[in-house]
């Protein structure tokens, strides 16, 4: 089997009469395969944002009924709390980060990890084993490491860098920062084990072929392997991002946004300043805009991806 | 082709560096499971003095951690098929049909991405309330499943997409209709990617911590993650304790990848091979 | 928040006294045949024709001995009652949080549910949801002398507490000792001087858990319980207001504080309850010598360390006098814990069960096998032998008056928002005039 560039979009029943009795069946077949997953969406994961987005246009504590109208006036509040915006900042640090630092790490690793070499299997075992790891323990975890003389430190210290040793959890300059070590521990596996997925759809002909042609591996990495890895990556990309704006439970747990809100992201405010305090319409008014800037983002992406795709890419095996 | 293995050096290199910063944190609460809290305390990244295995064996005599281990499995399960079953079949059907509404409708389903569950949990208790799935493990298994499509079918779809054309229409020519199609053809091709989502949204039902809280109240039917908060609130002065706890209920999880990593490169073989 | 973590730590407390199991023989309440009229009873339970009732109990004992002690005080209640059924389920202290609003909402809360009095009490009020004891409890409610108040709405009896809690120093007497200090400080000046004569010694002179947040509060309340007068912190409570010129004093001696550098190192990481590198962590293992914690505070440390000496080490004092300040220096800073009836409940049956619960018998059973601090009827403080809550016990006594923990007196979203800004001014990251505006709106 060759495989075969085609063009995108072009996937459609070719050669067929679109007589009437084609295009019911057509109908019959798109009820059942998009039916049930629409049903089990709207009911469970749109109603309830919809929902929840209209609290957001009350003050509500939670109990009693919902009868403090109060229109935008959350999100009025929202932008103007210096504690609000300082949180939209850190998430946007955390994200940018994440996509300059764990991005290419990914990359490196997942191709390293595509060649066989013995233990591999245990190797990529042990990458993705800090994802499977529930986030509360990998804070609890952390902290216990990262506390003044911990693990941390003495590992530092034997290493001989003991001179940048810090107060990792306590320091509001650094906590942020910290806490993006941990997520990267905890999430880099996840991005890895999705690069590995885009690289084995990769034919080894088209590598070998380039390699005959006179490649070096590094060449035949650069110009073959990544761009037919592009769809993965920009997979990869679009997922990091949303998952970056909206990171908590890790950062809650290890520590809770602190100190004060060295380290608060969007959705620790959100849970702090809405949930926590009782106020469930100005926690919903945080998770609208929280999905506004996912939203926002999403769009501008997939314009950009899909202009990227259009322009002549390399080949059409994309998605 | 002997210019690869100028590389491997290097690989190893990477690879050891690279594992020894994942592992020994895991190492750190697994190894720690066979400590004493007092040991623990004296020393806290020293090995066991003594080595005692009365954490890991008493929790794995006692009920309350495979009742947890049993609900945690059931209910993965359950959330991974429905979502991997659903979210693969309407990726089909918005990768291999053109109708009129495909991308707002895509666009309609990655948007549940963008939300964090956490929003929706209030209403969501209400609505399964009204339902009677509270104190049910389907009241999380199903919410979870819906929450796991946005992504499935994020990533599913492109896969689907890539499939080429011909093979459809070999398929028809063969007089297969294009459920056939479906099932025989184009889901093991996409096995990688099916087997990928399987794992992320069965790692994710596990770690669910939020909505198992709130739908559940009897003990009994507690996931893993929740168990351990309750256990790490009974025994808070046993650190050793709850370590081992810890250890033990990521181990599931670990046992999925490591029998979905199998399939994963067999799937790819699979596919290049045809 | 912090009552709720104190729950957590009263739920895994090793009781320091021996664990003497006093069953009570408590059948002074009214025979409860409970038919309710129309309002059905809780889930699981029969139908209110019949004379058969069935209380779901939700309380944060999950662990030893209070869980031992709530299991037998149904046991012995049901005997009593037998046309009563309690179904105990215990949920962890820090679920509370996000259960309870949910269940509040719902159509089938719990008919028995612990909370911690206050203005978020009066919040849950407003879910109509909670039940108005104040006749059904008229008979015994004095018994509790002023405790009761903190429970009450609009000087209704929303919910009563069965034990009690007061904020105050427990410190290391051997550390003070080895340091030198041969008196506990009374005036913020000598805790000073002390804090320096332990920094000779090599031990941390206050531990504080930061990383929780609530623990800060403490500090500044207290400051402000010493700055302003009682007439003062009560209007504040009630009008949700930090207005009056001594709140800002409050924090301008809490800043000279601070300046003095008398935490551990690394304080804005610490925990408060967790592990051994927690604060209650540091005193039990001695590398600190003194934390301003709520009376939980003991069962936390025996928790979190295997210091078998601990109790027979601890002390107590109050909050120092503030020289020059215009508040009352015997206020004292508390809490407690209570239940609340929910209105689907049946009764009598759910208040009886709470008069059970404050009846003397079962109150000394309570301070004796679980110690969770002090009790709310008065009549079992004989019951206390861990000498330095008995110090606790006659300084709440002889209190001029007991303020409740801000975050608890004022409706949660306030008390919430003032606990941060308090948290954000530790850091150094929020000013004292935040302190003041936050409990006005949302952050």
């Amino acid at each position: 089997m060759t495989v075969t560039l085609v063009a995108p979009g072009s996937v459609s029943s070719r050669g067929h009469s679109p007589g009437p009795s084609a295009r019911l069946r057509k109908k019959i077949e798109l009820t059942i395969l998009l039916g049930p997953a629409l049903v089990l969406f709207v009911g469970f994961v749109l109603l309830p944002i919809v929902i929840a987005a209209y609290y957001s246009l009350f003050s509500w504590t939670g109990y009693g009924p919902l009868n403090d109208f109060i229109g935008l006036h959350n999100y009025k509040i929202a932008f103007n709390d210096p504690f609000f915006i300082e949180a939209i900042e850190h998430t946007l640090i955390l994200t940018g980060l994440s996509l300059l630092v764990q991005g290419p790490l990914s990359l490196g690793i997942a191709l390293l990890l595509n060649r066989k070499f013995r233990g591999r299997a245990f190797m990529r075992l042990i990458i993705f084993a800090p994802y499977v790891l529930p986030p509360a323990v990998t804070a609890v975890m952390w902290s216990l490491m990262l506390q003044p003389g911990g693990f941390v430190d003495q590992v530092m210290k034997s290493v001989g860098l003991g001179g940048l040793v810090q107060q990792w959890l306590a320091n509001i300059h650094i906590v942020l920062y910290t806490n993006f070590v941990v997520l990267t521990w905890q999430y880099i596996g996840f991005g890895i084990v999705l690069l590995l997925a885009g690289l084995q759809g990769i034919p080894a002909e088209l590598k070998e072929a380039a390699a005959i042609d006179g490649a070096t591996p590094w060449q035949v990495t650069r110009r073959v392997t990544i761009p037919l890895l592009a769809p993965t990556i920009r997979i990869w990309v679009f997922l990091t991002v949303i998952g970056s704006l909206q990171v908590f439970d890790v950062v809650w747990i290890l520590t809770g946004g602190g100190p004060g809100d060295a380290s608060t992201t969007m959705a620790t405010y959100l849970f702090l300043d809405g949930f926590r305090s009782l106020e469930f319409g100005y926690g919903s008014a945080i998770a609208v805009i929280l999905f506004a800037f996912c939203f926002v983002f999403s769009i501008a992406y997939q314009r950009f991806a899909l202009r990227r795709d259009t322009a002549g890419a390399l080949t059409g095996v994309v998605g | 082709m002997r210019r690869k293995y100028t590389i491997l050096p290097l690989t190893y290199l990477v690879a050891i560096v690279i594992g020894g910063v994942t592992v020994v944190p895991l190492l750190f609460v697994f190894v720690d499971g066979f400590r004493t809290t007092a040991d623990i305390n004296n020393s806290p990244t020293g090995l066991p003095h003594p080595w005692i295995w009365a954490n890991y064996s008493s929790i794995l005599t006692t009920a309350p951690f495979w009742q947890f281990l049993g609900n945690s499995a059931l209910i993965a399960t359950v959330a991974t098929v429905l979502a991997v079953g659903l979210g693969s079949m309407a990726a089909f059907a918005l990768s291999r049909y053109v109708f009129r509404g495909r991308e707002a409708l895509f666009t309609l389903f990655v948007s549940g991405l963008l939300f964090p569950i956490g929003v929706a949990a209030l209403p969501l208790y209400l609505l399964l309330e009204r339902l009677s799935l509270l104190d049910n493990q389907f009241g999380v298994a199903i919410p979870e499943a819906a929450f796991a499509l946005p992504l499935t079918m994020f990533i599913l779809r492109p896969f689907m997409r890539a499939i080429p054309g011909e093979l459809e229409d070999a398929a028809m020519v063969d007089g297969a209709g294009k459920l056939r199609f479906f099932v025989q053809i184009l889901l093991p091709l996409a096995k990688p990617a099916v087997v990928t989502v399987s794992l992320l949204s069965f790692v994710t039902s596990w770690n669910q911590y939020l909505l198992p809280l709130l739908v559940f109240t009897t003990t009994s039917h507690f996931t893993l993650p929740l168990g351990v908060a309750t256990y790490q609130s009974q025994y808070s002065q046993n650190t050793g304790a709850i370590l081992a706890f810890t250890a033990l209920a990521a181990v599931p999880a670990l046992g999925v990848f490591m029998f979905a990593e199998r399939y994963l490169v067999a799937g790819a073989m699979g596919a290049v091979k045809g | 928040m912090r009552s709720r973590r104190a729950c957590a730590a009263v739920a895994l407390a090793v009781a320091t006294a021996t664990a003497v199991a006093a069953c009570s023989s408590g059948s002074s309440s009214s025979s409860s045949t409970s038919t309710t009229t129309g309002a059905s009873s809780s889930s699981g339970a029969s139908a209110s024709t019949t004379a058969k009732v069935t209380l779901t109990w939700w309380n944060n004992a999950t662990a030893q001995p209070l869980l031992g002690v709530w299991q037998s005080v149904i046991k012995s209640f049901e005997a009593t009652h037998p046309n009563i059924t309690i179904q105990n389920v215990p949920i962890q202290n820090e679920q509370f949080a996000t259960k309870i609003p949910a269940a509040l909402q719902s159509g089938n809360p719990p008919d028995i549910y612990q909370q911690w009095g206050g203005g978020q009490e009066a919040t849950q009020v407003t879910s109509g949801k909670l039940t108005n004891l104040t006749s059904a409890a008229s008979s015994w409610i004095g018994e509790l002398g002023s405790a009761a108040v903190g429970w009450q709405v609009k000087g209704q009896q929303y919910g009563v507490p069965f034990d009690l809690h007061v904020v105050g120093f427990w410190y290391r007497k051997d550390l003070f000792a080895r340091a030198g200090i041969t008196a506990t400080p009374t005036t913020i000046a000598q805790l000073e001087s002390d804090d320096t004569k332990l920094k000779a010694i090599g031990v941390a002179p206050i531990a504080i858990g930061s990383k929780d947040r609530w623990p800060d509060a403490f500090w500044w309340e207290y400051f402000a319980l010493r700055e302003c007068p009682a007439a003062t912190v009560k209007a504040a409570m009630t009008s949700v207001s930090l207005g009056a010129s001594c709140f800002s004093q409050a924090s301008t001696d809490l800043t000279a504080f601070l300046k003095t550098n008398p935490f551990q190192t690394g304080f804005l990481g610490t925990p408060a309850q967790t592990g051994a590198g927690s604060s209650a962590g540091l005193v039990a293992s001695g590398k600190a010598a003194m934390e301003l914690q709520g009376d939980w505070d003991p069962s936390v440390m025996e928790g979190v360390s295997t210091n078998k000496k601990l109790s027979s080490e601890l002390g107590w004092f109050p909050f120092p006098a503030v020289s020059g300040a215009k508040g009352d220096a015997t206020a004292v800073l508390g809490g407690g814990d209570g239940m609340s009836c929910t209105t689907g409940a049946a009764e009598p049956a759910c208040a009886d069960f709470l008069q059970y619960l404050d009846s003397p018998a079962i109150q000394e059973q309570l301070i004796k096998v679980a110690s969770p601090g002090l009790p709310a009827n008065p009549a079992a403080v004989s019951a206390i032998s861990f000498p330095a809550e008995q110090t606790a016990a006659a300084v709440d006594k002889s209190a001029s008056y007991v303020a409740t923990y801000f975050d608890t007196a004022m409706p949660t979203q306030p008390g919430e928002n003032l606990d941060n800004a308090v948290a954000n001014f530790f850091a150094g990251s929020g000013s004292s005039s935040a302190i003041i505006t936050s409990v006005a709106g949302p952050a």
